[in-house]
């Protein structure tokens, strides 16, 4: 708590956040992790950036981590995704009343930009943050074309977890 | 006629088993061996942190998808979820390489400590503050 009335430390940040994503049908599960996400947090302000490459998530399977890549995300041609947004309640987390943030924000994939609030659980340990959740995401939302053969693999909705341990600024 | 009727009943049959056998083949086709690959560039920290400080979008056409062999010195080593994360830095930059390493590197990274020397081979998936690194190999 004494910590984040500490103004030079306001700014936290993680270069190793996770995050990861859930495709479930009846035909198949699949499930991508990347932990190389970059994210600041500005304390001050409640602000919130995420810089995330694509090319970073990992699959179990060679052939659809190609197909995300390739087909999916196009990822040579939108390397990266983003998202950038507010905690609106800022005041009751850092007062430690609540532990539920609530983001209010826009995620950007394949330049394509929507409006979401994400709730996330708040976690102050020393001088650390974590923020850790999950969302849905709607795939066609985004621009990214599922072809006909392969709808019944993936699905319409993933879920989208994430968990960034942030650290001050250095 | 019963005889033309056999045939290509088998001819039908090895027709449907090789795209059973190819299917599976390309479904389960394996990730790209790092370790047994030659690296497509090799360069210092400090070279490819330029490269991508200076031009992210030509260093992005470089780089990208490509095996790279960097050498640098470890600025941090760290362990999340068993993946090992080693982070390269160059002295001239406050940018860094960030390298997740693959899990059979695991043990090979216990011997080592912050401030040496390293070779690692890896592919890279872009540039955030850092340059990132996948499937990362120790070479040296």
């Amino acid at each position: 708590m004494s910590v984040f009335s500490v103004f030079s430390q306001e700014r936290l940040i993680t270069r190793q956040g996770y995050v990861a994503f859930y495709s479930t049908t009846p035909v198949e599960d699949i499930k991508a992790g990347n932990n190389q996400v970059l994210s600041i947090v500005d304390l001050t302000t409640g602000e919130i950036a995420i810089s995330i490459l694509m090319k970073s998530f990992a699959f179990e399977k060679a052939l659809m981590q190609e197909h995300f890549n390739e087909n999916y995300v196009e990822s040579n041609k939108y390397p990266k995704a983003g998202f950038s947004g507010k905690i609106i309640n800022l005041d009751d987390i850092l007062s430690g009343e609540v532990s539920i943030a609530e983001i209010k924000g826009e995620l950007t994939i394949k330049d394509v930009t929507k409006p979401m609030i994400i709730e996330s659980k708040v976690t102050k340990e020393n001088d650390q943050l974590i923020l850790q959740g999950k969302f849905m995401v709607t795939v066609a939302d985004f621009n990214i074309k599922i072809p006909a053969i392969v709808r019944r693999n993936i699905a319409k909705e993933v879920e989208v977890s994430f968990r960034f341990i942030h650290q001050p600024y250095k | 006629m019963k005889k033309v009727i056999y045939t290509s009943g088998i001819i039908i049959l090895i027709g449907v088993l090789t795209v059973i056998i190819v299917s599976v083949k390309l479904y389960n086709k394996p990730h790209t061996d790092v370790l047994a690959s030659k690296p497509d560039y090799e360069v210092s920290a400090k070279e490819i942190i330029n490269d991508f400080s200076q031009n992210e979008a030509e260093a992005n056409k470089k780089y990208l998808d490509q095996i790279v062999q960097i050498e640098g010195q470890i600025k941090d080593i760290n362990t999340t979820d068993g993946n090992t994360v080693i982070t390269l830095s160059s002295e001239s930059s406050t940018k860094n390489i960030i390298c997740t390493m693959e899990p059979s590197e695991n043990k090979k990274t216990f011997g080592l400590a912050t401030g040496q020397k390293i070779t690692i081979k890896g592919i890279c998936t872009g540039f955030l503050f850092d340059v990132i690194i996948v499937r990362a190999v120790i070479v040296n």
